[in-house]
């Protein structure tokens, strides 16, 4: 099995979801540095989508410097994975500022914010 | 590359085709969706070029299939109804095949035999539907050929069997380069294996796209932003595809990249608002409203 998941029947395009599943795989640490994807032949077979959406999602991805490829040989996650973590994290913070502007907009005591920041704090320690 | 030019058809008073273009790239997977008697069938028959158009004509990589065998011999045409010879077992139709086509594989042949559990040996004649339609294809794919027209080919077949076809036409296109042209009536059965889709309505291409374009064009917008406001005021920069409002929810469908119709939902200050993208039959729906057709005479 690959670590390379879609939906076929989601509304979210499905190169998209490539693109989306092999970020995802970095970030949780499920794929590292210099590790090979699969091949486009190999997960085509895998999950019967069209090769061709494949490629145009490992394309993206090597535009966007999460892979790199290799002529003959396939595509490699990208040596340096600390910039896609980093773009993680900023994306984390942004969507919990937004939360955050959300939650006192709708008149939540900014002491319940923290006290619910701490109390998660705990649990994860 | 197929290149089909203002294909015209009738069977007596009945105009099944009429002025059909396209051009299908080499390597590309696509779907061509019609109702009923839209005029799939006629167009595989004539782009297989066992049947002469009244007009028009059907090219492969510049060369024209009617009549042509050097064509023809790159070219496997899997019709709605199997034909075999009468008692014969699969073992004699890969001869027959065989002695046909030039890049025919016996060994290609029994490696499918195996994985669709056939037995070569036995008379197709006592094969259920589903097993005619598989030795069909497995025979279809035995000629290793650069075009492979199917017609309604996943019709009867289990989810189980569809799956393993799905994932066989896959790697050959990944592996060979082959180029399936899927006819079929159910736009959800082919949406996930196709790149490009076609839409046959009353004998013409209604529209042709690739299906990740589509779905990144056209998204529904969904949300409360106020009492007094339009779609026009907030979308006011992109083409809005239809408004509704339901008491304070407003959904909208716009045309346009995500990032800039986020930003113009954003700017519009709503008390909450999501972008859902369309389904493909949302897609089709939105798009035959907009070219004025009723799509309710359509099934997808």
């Amino acid at each position: 099995m690959s670590i390379i998941v879609v939906d076929v029947k989601s509304r979210i395009p499905i190169y998209e979801q490539i693109i989306a599943s092999v970020k995802d795989s970095v970030v949780s640490g499920l794929m590292t540095a210099d590790e090979p994807l699969p091949s486009v032949r190999s997960l085509a077979g895998e999950l019967a989508i069209n090769p061709n959406t494949i490629q145009k999602a490992y394309s993206e991805l090597e535009r966007q410097g999460i892979v790199y490829s290799v002529p003959g040989r396939g595509s490699f996650i990208a040596s340096d994975t600390a910039s896609i973590e980093r773009q993680h994290r900023e994306k984390i913070l942004s969507d919990l500022a937004a939360l955050v502007d959300e939650a006192l907009k709708s008149g939540i005591d900014i002491g319940e914010i923290k006290s619910l920041i701490e109390n998660k704090k705990e649990e994860n320690n | 590359m197929i290149l089909i030019e203002n294909i015209s058809k009738s069977y007596g008073d009945i105009k099944s085709l009429t002025g059909i273009n396209a051009a299908i790239g080499s390597g590309s997977i696509y779907g061509l969706i019609g109702s009923n008697g839209s005029g799939k069938s006629t167009l595989l028959r004539i782009m297989s070029g066992i049947m002469r158009p009244d007009s028009g004509k059907v090219g492969y990589d510049g060369k024209l299939v009617y009549e042509n065998p050097e064509v023809k011999d790159t070219v496997v045409y899997l019709s709605d109804e199997q034909y075999f010879l009468s008692n014969s077992t699969p073992d004699e139709m890969a001869r027959l095949y065989g002695s046909l086509y030039s890049s025919f594989s016996f060994e290609r042949y029994n490696e499918l035999l195996k994985l669709f559990g056939l037995d070569g040996g036995r008379k197709i004649s006592t094969f259920s539907k589903g097993m005619k339609k598989q030795t069909a294809i497995l025979l279809g794919l035995s000629c290793n050929p650069k075009y492979l027209l199917c017609d309604e080919t996943f019709d009867g077949l289990d989810p189980v069997m569809r799956l393993l076809v799905k994932r066989i036409l896959a790697e050959e296109v990944a592996t060979k380069g082959l180029t399936p042209v899927i006819a079929s009536h159910n736009l959800r059965e082919i949406e996930d294996i196709c790149d490009h889709i076609g839409l046959l309505h009353e004998g013409g291409i209604l529209f042709e796209s690739e299906i990740d374009t589509l779905k990144s064009e056209i998204h529904t917008v969904q949300g409360v932003f106020g009492e007094d406001k339009r779609a026009g005021d907030i979308f006011g920069d992109f083409h809005v595809v239809s408004e509704n409002k339901r008491g304070a929810l407003m959904t909208v469908v716009v045309r346009g990249e995500r990032d800039k119709i986020e930003d113009a939902a954003k700017a519009a200050e709503p008390k909450y608002f999501e972008i859902i993208p369309l389904t493909l039959e949302e897609i089709f729906i939105s798009e035959m409203e907009e070219r004025g057709y009723d799509y309710s005479k359509v099934v997808f």
